[in-house]
């Protein structure tokens, strides 16, 4: 066994489930056999006086606001379920909780952030289903039906299989995993746990294969030939090397990719150290006032995770304080805006997993990767994604007409 | 047509800037029009422009040494508030991306989860004109000439009957460049700054982050100014190992550190500096000039160095990697208090947007929550007024675009 829970986060689970965790992660590395070479190991112990490689990004999602702008991206990554299923895809989902003020009228109570990696969630639902439950309760506050979690009131009647699939269709997505799709398993949760809370990631891009795609893609000695000899290739010529131009413009593909082509160029393997996992690695949140004075402590909790390796932030005031999140302002620059959703806060916030890197080696010749791929700009507009998010937006303008209550009124129904 | 970058960003390999700077803000005449500014500013720049031939208006036939002038302007979000201006204010430039104003009663936040705060006589921000002109040259005379040209070019432009000239001089200030790369704290400063082939990436604004009503911007860059005395006192107070410590450099050669021992003391990194050779800034040193990787749990991470220099590998271009081009030039200027003078560093950058600089000065992993370097609520006596700030602005400085009068000539409607 190699890897711990993420974050350490729980203490229930055995060693035989340890050990399906490994497995899950080994599946999905063994999946990516096209892309292993010597600048990446799953074993961090392998590695010569290892050292700790920061690789980060910032949570907010980078596609909508290069594909439209950046207002337009809040709006769009705010809009509840459709915006987090589409949008929230950086390795970071959001889930804005609402609660009645005193008149009725519905209004955000508080964002709850993960980063927690789908992949562990539905190992544990496959193989424990008194441990998944254990974990909902824990993170939720409220002990879940069964119906809620498999769709049947006993699933310990249920092969492991068929409570991966139950499981999956309810509260996790297919996650692109092929027998799920196979199975018919809907490509994001049916269920209202994982919708109505951010449970754990379920957008398909949010998992560990891309996890463990994104840093393996990078780790190599990618170079491009000059009248002078080799130079270390940029990023325009890696991801247009492998036609995924797209994956360039957002935060973390370029980030874990040019991380470990960086440490590759110098003869040093990198690996996740131990315990895998994606991480909040860092929140500003001194940027966020109410009634003039720093938020209160209490309204910042983090958890899922020992210190630094946190995985759930829930940022807000609690139901029994009378304040609502849209009483809090953002003060960004000199600008000041009340806190109206998730967005505002994932551009606070920073992730990543934690990289750890050897001691370097000389690389040899015919390690190089020699690309010749043009440096030209990747326009990113012209990204497929960007089709994808011009519908969104439109589905979003209709919704928001049709959600006009008369001509002379134009609140939005909620 | 895309325009190209202002003279006075020296950021091609093998340039240097010139030894002498000097920054001046100019505010507009309340009441007058954009065009009517802007065919003031436009005497303004044909008379920059006789300067840098060496032409002098009042001393016609008799050329005067121009000291290899480059004149750079940039322009404050005042400025797209002007009547019957031509160009709405870019995105770039809004509130979000801009410094607090100081207390009316002096002091004050530069940025909320920044460390960075107003020195306490300062009520009021000079930098926040509509326009900023940067002088560079090989001599003061020539940068000092620029000023009082530009004062006396707004003499002759005052209307007799009002007696008001449509731009005034708010402030300037002045600077230059040491020959011992260091800095007023006597340590190595700017060697770990961005790799020359790099720089162009990390500062020009770039056509596919930049939205459609914006486009005229592409090819330009930002200007972030900030005037930041040092408190030499405070420094001084520090003995030798808590300064480098705080820097992540050793203060006689400028090599990097790459551990504390066990009795505190820093460790310089193993073979730097290279046999025979004293600092870092020798060209045999050139490997050292970069920070080694240390161990996350090291102290040496919350050093000013660390801090300031992060995500390295990334590709600069990507706006998640928050790399700026710093250009900065110290001053000393006397003063009527002990002890008479005050040193500090004119903090000038240039980045394809300042969120670049501002995530940076305000992300708790960076440079958020500490004035200069140190762990986070662990500052050293004093070190939380290590650096104060008396000015700071953002500004927008446009492409030079072919055909156009001047620089941004388009926001005035001409």
């Amino acid at each position: 066994m190699l890897y711990d829970i993420p974050g350490r986060a729980d203490s229930i689970i055995s060693s035989d489930l340890l050990e399906q965790w490994n497995q899950t992660i080994q599946n999905a590395y063994d999946r990516l056999g096209n892309w292993k070479n010597r600048f990446f190991t799953l074993d961090p112990s392998s590695l010569k006086n290892p050292v700790r490689a920061p690789i980060k990004w910032f949570g907010d999602p980078a596609e909508p606001a290069f594909c439209l702008d950046e207002p337009t991206a809040k709006q769009l990554c705010d809009w509840g379920v459709p915006g987090r299923h589409v949008l929230h895809n950086e390795y970071c989902e959001y889930r804005v909780i609402e609660k009645p003020d005193t008149t009725g009228k519905m209004r955000p109570k508080r964002v709850e952030v993960t980063t927690e990696l789908r992949e562990y969630w539905t190992c544990i639902a496959k193989f424990d289903p008194v441990a998944v439950r254990a974990m909902v309760e824990n993170v939720l506050g409220f002990l879940p039906s069964w119906e809620a979690l498999y769709g049947v009131s006993n699933p310990s009647l249920l092969s492991p299989r068929q409570r991966e699939i139950a499981f999956s269709r309810l509260v996790s997505g297919h996650g692109n995993n092929a027998e799920l799709v196979a199975a018919a398993v809907p490509e994001q949760p049916i269920g209202a746990l994982n919708q109505d809370n951010a449970l754990f990631m379920t957008h398909p891009i949010n998992g560990l294969d891309d996890l463990l795609y994104i840093v393996m893609f990078g780790a190599a000695p990618y170079v491009i030939r000059t009248d002078t000899g080799l130079k270390s290739a940029v990023r325009e010529q890696i991801f247009r090397q492998y036609n995924v131009e797209g994956l360039a413009c957002r935060h973390a593909d370029p980030a874990a990719a040019m991380g470990a082509q960086g440490a590759a160029m110098n003869g040093q393997t990198v690996a996740f150290d131990n315990p895998l996992g994606m991480y909040i690695l860092s929140f500003n949140h001194p940027v966020f006032r109410y009634q003039d004075q720093a938020v209160p402590e209490e309204w910042i909790r983090f958890s899922r995770g020992e210190k630094d390796m946190y995985q759930r932030l829930v940022f807000g005031p609690s139901d029994a304080d009378e304040a609502f999140l849209d009483d809090i302002v953002v003060e960004v620059g000199s600008d000041i805006q009340p806190l109206t959703g998730g967005f505002q806060v994932l551009q606070q916030i920073e992730i990543g997993p934690i990289i750890v890197v050897g001691e370097p080696t000389p690389v040899a010749a015919d390690e190089y990767v020699i690309l010749r791929t043009s440096a030209d700009p990747i326009r990113c507009r012209d990204a497929g994604i960007c089709d994808r998010i011009y519908q969104l937006k439109q589905q979003y303008d209709t919704a928001q007409k049709i959600g006009r209550v008369a001509p002379r009124q134009m609140g939005v129904l909620s | 047509m895309t325009g190209q970058l202002q003279e006075g960003i020296y950021h091609a390999p093998g340039v240097r800037p010139d030894q002498c700077f000097g920054i001046m803000f100019l505010r507009a005449a309340r009441g007058l029009t954009a065009p009517q500014i802007g065919t003031a500013f436009q005497t303004l720049w044909a008379m920059y422009q006789n300067l840098k031939q060496g032409q002098v208006k009042d001393i016609p036939g008799a050329p005067v040494p121009s000291g290899d002038l480059t004149v750079l302007v940039g322009y404050g979000p005042n400025v797209f508030k002007l009547a019957d201006r031509g160009r709405s204010l870019p995105l770039d430039l809004g509130a979000k991306n801009q410094f607090r104003s100081a207390r009316p009663t002096g002091g004050g936040p530069l940025l909320l989860g920044s460390g960075l705060s107003y020195a306490d006589d300062i009520q009021f921000n000079p930098a926040t004109e509509e326009i900023a002109l940067q002088f560079i040259a090989k001599t003061e005379l020539a940068v000092n000439r620029a000023v009082v040209e530009t004062w006396k070019s707004l003499q002759d432009l005052t209307d007799p009957e009002t007696g008001e000239s449509p731009l005034l001089i708010t402030r300037f200030y002045t600077g230059f460049q040491r020959n011992d790369e260091r800095s007023w704290i006597d340590f190595h400063d700017g060697v770990s700054n961005m790799k020359s082939s790099e720089r162009i990436q990390a500062i020009a604004i770039k056509e596919d982050q930049t939205s459609p009503e914006d486009k005229w911007t592409v090819g330009g860059t930002y200007l972030a100014f900030l005037r930041l005395p040092v408190d030499l006192t405070v420094w001084r107070k520090l003995t030798r190992q808590q300064q480098e410590i705080i820097v992540g450099r050793d203060k006689l050669s400028g090599c990097p550190l790459e551990m504390i021992d066990k009795d505190g003391n820093p460790v310089v990194q193993t073979g730097c500096p290279f046999a025979g050779t004293r600092e870092v800034t020798h060209p045999e040193n050139k490997e050292y000039r970069e920070l080694p990787r240390v161990p996350l749990e090291s102290p040496l991470n919350a050093s000013h160095s660390h801090r300031a220099n992060q995500n390295k590998a990334e590709d600069v271009g990507s706006r998640n990697s928050l790399r700026v081009f710093r250009q900065g030039y110290e001053f000393l200027e006397a003063i009527d208090s002990t002890p008479g003078f005050r040193a500090g560093l004119n903090f000038v950058s240039f980045q394809d947007t300042p969120e670049r600089l501002l995530r940076m000065l305000t992300q708790p992993t960076w440079l958020g929550g500490v004035n200069f370097g140190g762990a986070d609520k662990a500052q050293l006596p004093g070190m939380e007024r290590f650096i104060t700030v008396r000015a700071g602005g953002v500004f927008l400085v446009p492409p030079v675009v072919e055909g156009e009068v001047f620089p941004g000539s388009t926001i005035f409607g001409l």
